[in-house]
């Protein structure tokens, strides 16, 4: 059963590298549709209120079951396929976030989970807050919400790596 | 060190010290201009009182002037070393090493970064650095309207919304003499404890998680679901924002008098199930006794945490506000005196049931309308509450609808003194991630 599944797979290549009419890569240039079937998430936290936190927490809850999308959490920035940064972006997480995103095989992705880290919600203009993720590193995807329900974060996830309802459209 | 700082500091730690000693509660030490004030609360009587005790140029007293309280400055990442005791901490000998920790660590985790000093498997001390995530909040404050101001305490810690907004509506209430209707009392008490129901649900799946009875942490995670989901119902959002404000409501609520007490009978039993299959699995219950015991009774602890360890304090009983004078008659607060992860799980679990109790008496909910407008004076207020974490102390100065200063002393501020005692108290390594999840404390209360 194995070996002429195997064949059949050798000859047809990965389906999920083969660009569909309508799906567009990543603003990065990355073509996040790569990771539709597997997708190793790396959070960091750049300042958050931890209610993204809960809700990212919940993810892997049976409710939500992330793991069902061949997604999931990795604990080394080096396992990751994509970063997902919650909070304002504080001055002492700037160097942060750098050294994460580095240490990232490519091609890899960046998603701004929650309202701080798309425009810093109510710490806009704080002391020691940049407040604009994309001037550290680049954005494939922005999920607003403060904090954004886990189902927000699943929609989002899924439309970037080309699976969601608005699938093509986010990235 | 200056010679004039380190005066100030000791006065300032002897005079702390001994006013805990006279029965009082030390509620926030801060600068002001160039003196400094200590705001007392002494247990059991009504009145906050507030001294002025000097200048103190150089010292930085809001933090350094706690008992048992010190922290280190670092330069390098402009983040602070949190630590009991300088002399404690210094760990020399062949074959020790340190196994660093954060601020990118697990799979979803705040950014903190632990230093653990470690001799084969075993952890004899622990340095925790903080100041990744400080937003400013004070400073921000500052100046801001009434409204824009409650919408930053709503988002000091994200799991404590209705805590933060209640402590600060309290505290401008406090400070215009206001006075709210019964009603919203009860509201403000039901939505208070749906959120410690949320939040604790939270904590023990994250500690039966760590613990690895995945089965237990499905259920308590799904059970918090739907309480999240059911304050969405009720509020208009997952964790109650947007609605707590001085005065009254921000906006109105649905009425949820006839689902509130079949739903919270229906989270009863689920939970029930769950703690008792939980009480009955040793591998759970091994992990737990005797990991990450607080070794010493001085330290005025709060919360959870306090309680677990003997210090039977809860703002609830001692200062009541809202409802909860009728709500906590009849009722103890939870009390666990090993001070263990063990204690920690107990004294959660205990709340849980005392908070679906709270919302059966609560009960009869009605919908809550929008506050009349509130007529700005000037004045200074205090607003003191239990947050799901433990006390909560907010100061405003309010003056002509606009926020004139605001200082906040969280729970989580208090208590993390405690984690790397606890955690430098004969444990392995292999104790750490089950330890950090029976504190579940929170890093964003403690960068402000």
């Amino acid at each position: 059963m194995f070996y002429p599944r195997w064949i059949v797979n050798l000859a047809k290549g990965p389906s999920v590298l083969r660009r569909r009419a309508g799906s567009r890569p990543a603003k990065t240039g990355v073509p996040a549709r790569l990771f539709s079937r597997s997708l190793a998430i790396r959070h960091l936290d750049a300042g958050s209120c931890n209610g993204c936190e809960s809700e990212i927490g919940l993810l892997g809850s049976p409710v939500y079951d992330l793991s069902r999308f061949g997604f999931s959490f990795t604990p080394s920035p080096r396992h990751a396929d994509l970063l997902l940064i919650t909070g304002v972006v504080t001055d002492a997480m700037v160097p942060v976030i750098r050294a994460t995103y580095d240490a990232m095989p490519n091609p890899k992705l960046v998603v701004a989970t929650g309202d701080c880290a798309v425009d810093g919600c109510v710490f806009r203009g704080a002391p020691g807050v940049v407040g604009n993720l994309a001037e550290i590193v680049p954005v494939d995807a922005w999920v607003p919400g403060c904090p954004p329900s886990p189902d927000d974060l699943l929609d989002g996830l899924l439309s970037l790596v080309g699976r969601g309802a608005t699938a093509g459209e986010v990235g | 060190m200056d010679h004039t700082q380190e005066l100030t500091e000791v006065s300032l730690l002897s005079l702390c010290q001994r006013a805990v000693k006279d029965g009082n509660q030390v509620l926030h030490v801060f600068p002001d201009h160039r003196s400094v004030r200590v705001v007392l609360w002494r247990k059991g009587e009504g009145e906050i009182t507030e001294i002025d005790v000097g200048p103190g140029p150089h010292a930085r007293p809001s933090e350094r002037g706690f008992p048992s309280l010190r922290f280190v400055e670092e330069q390098d990442f402009g983040c602070e070393a949190l630590e009991p005791a300088a002399a404690e901490r210094e760990v020399i000998g062949e074959g020790m090493h340190v196994v660093p920790l954060g601020p990118v660590r697990a799979d979803v985790a705040e950014a903190l970064r632990y230093e653990m000093d470690v001799l084969g498997d075993e952890i004899h001390a622990l340095t925790l650095r903080r100041g990744y995530k400080r937003r400013g909040v004070a400073r921000l404050m500052q100046g801001a309207e009434v409204g824009a101001a409650l919408e930053i305490a709503e988002r000091v810690t994200g799991t404590s919304t209705v805590a933060h907004a209640l402590a600060f509506s309290l505290a401008v209430e406090d400070a215009l003499g206001l006075a709210v209707g019964e009603s919203t009392s009860v509201l403000r008490s039901a939505l208070a404890e749906l959120e410690r129901l949320h939040s604790h649900l939270g904590d023990l799946a994250s500690l039966a998680a760590a613990t690895g009875t995945v089965v237990a942490a499905a259920d308590l995670y799904r059970l918090r679901e739907t309480v999240l989901r059911f304050g969405k119902e009720w509020t208009g959002h997952r964790y109650l924002r947007g609605v707590v404000s001085p005065g009254g409501w921000r906006r109105g609520i649905r009425d949820t008098s006839r689902e509130l007490p079949s739903f919270v009978e229906e989270v009863e039993r689920q939970f029930v199930a769950v703690r008792r299959s939980l009480d009955r699995t040793n591998s759970f219950l091994d992990r737990l006794h005797g990991a990450g015991g607080i070794p010493s009774k001085s330290l005025e602890l709060v919360g959870v945490v306090g309680r677990s360890a003997g210090c039977n304090e809860d703002v609830r009983w001692d200062l009541p506000y809202a409802w909860y004078p009728d709500l906590c008659y009849g009722r103890r607060p939870a009390g666990w005196t090993t001070g263990d992860a063990y204690g920690r799980y107990f004294v959660r679990c205990e709340e849980i049931t005392q908070s679906i109790a709270m919302l059966r008496r609560a009960g009869g909910c009605g919908a809550a309308s929008s506050p009349p407008p509130l007529d700005f004076g000037n004045g200074l207020g205090y607003g003191l509450v239990e947050s799901p974490r433990g006390r909560l102390f907010y100061r405003v100065a309010v003056g002509g609808g606009r926020v004139e200063t605001c200082q906040i002393r969280t729970a989580s501020s208090i208590n993390w003194v405690a984690v790397p005692l606890a955690v430098a108290n004969h444990n392995i390594l292999q104790d750490f991630p089950i330890i950090d999840a029976s504190f579940s404390l929170a890093v964003a209360s403690l960068d402000l």
